[in-house]
């Protein structure tokens, strides 16, 4: 009985093997960098094969540390090749780009609010990086800092109604969700601000 | 077995070989063939019902393709 899972599990070794052959092959910094992100789609492939909630939950905090991992690769490449105060060469000059962040930071951050929890605070604190990353910006540091703290505080409060009141484990669920949620993303906003700007 | 399934896993097979082997060998073309990948990958997980799984890898790979755009540009300001 040959199910969906056997073939995608041959299409998936077959990718595997074609990106890996093609890893060895390259010697620039960048190509192998591109590289990277498609050797990450098919670790996803091969998860999305489970095909049951447990796919979904691992998928999620791939996803993020995937991102996330591009965005430090990527900033390292732009130290390592000293090339990161140059302006973006006019070949490339796309209107979408400059744009496009603010709509996309929007949309990432009301959609981690839906989410929720953890993702949901690394999602909307994608958003927060992005938008920093690609516009001039001045960072609030108090304001994060405050935030944060009234995350704990939150959190603390759903942790005693769990304890004192369990009849009203709903309430605390969500305080503690958005606990987290507000913890994930003034941690994630912070990696937003280092782009190397002197006296950052 | 669903059609998007059949679609996806082809879709995955040529965009890994194409992104592998780009017939001009530069930045851009690397990265275009690339989202040919991440579309397979999509329609795979639309055939087993991962609505969060895809609707988050959606913003994800919007993001993905920003700050690797960001860094080619700068890389190609240097060459030229």
């Amino acid at each position: 009985m040959i199910t969906p899972f056997h073939i995608g599990l041959f299409a998936v070794s077959l990718c595997i093997l074609v990106t890996f052959l093609s890893f060895l092959k390259e010697k620039d910094d960048l190509h192998k960098l591109i590289l990277t992100d498609l050797a990450a789609i098919m670790a996803l492939f091969i998860i999305a094969l489970v095909g049951t909630d447990l796919a979904e939950a691992l998928i999620l905090p791939g996803l993020v540390v995937g991102i996330s991992k591009l965005m430090a690769l990527a900033e390292i490449y732009l130290v390592k090749e000293g090339i990161q105060q140059k302006k973006n060469s006019t070949v490339l000059d796309i209107e979408v780009l400059d744009t496009a962040p603010a709509i996309l930071a929007a949309i990432l951050v009301i959609y981690g609010i839906i989410l929720s929890g953890f993702s949901g605070g690394a999602v909307a604190g994608l958003g927060i990086i992005f938008y920093l990353a690609f516009k001039k910006h001045d960072e609030k540091f108090e304001l994060i800092e405050t935030v944060s703290g009234y995350a704990w505080v939150t959190w603390i409060a759903a942790f005693f109604i769990f304890l004192i009141f369990p009849s009203q484990w709903f309430l605390a669920v969500m305080l503690a969700g958005g606990g987290i949620l507000l913890k994930v993303m003034a941690k994630f906003s912070l990696i937003g601000t280092m782009r190397g700007d002197p006296g950052v | 077995m669903t059609p998007e399934f059949i679609i996806g896993c082809g879709l995955i097979i040529l965009g890994a070989i194409s992104t592998a082997w780009p017939s001009p060998r530069d930045y851009i073309t690397r990265l275009i063939n690339l989202e040919v990948a991440s579309f397979g990958l999509l329609l795979v997980m639309l055939s087993f019902d991962e609505t969060i799984a895809l609707l988050t890898f959606v913003a994800v790979s919007g993001v993905s393709v920003f700050i690797l755009v960001r860094v080619i540009g700068k890389k190609e300001a240097v060459i030229r």
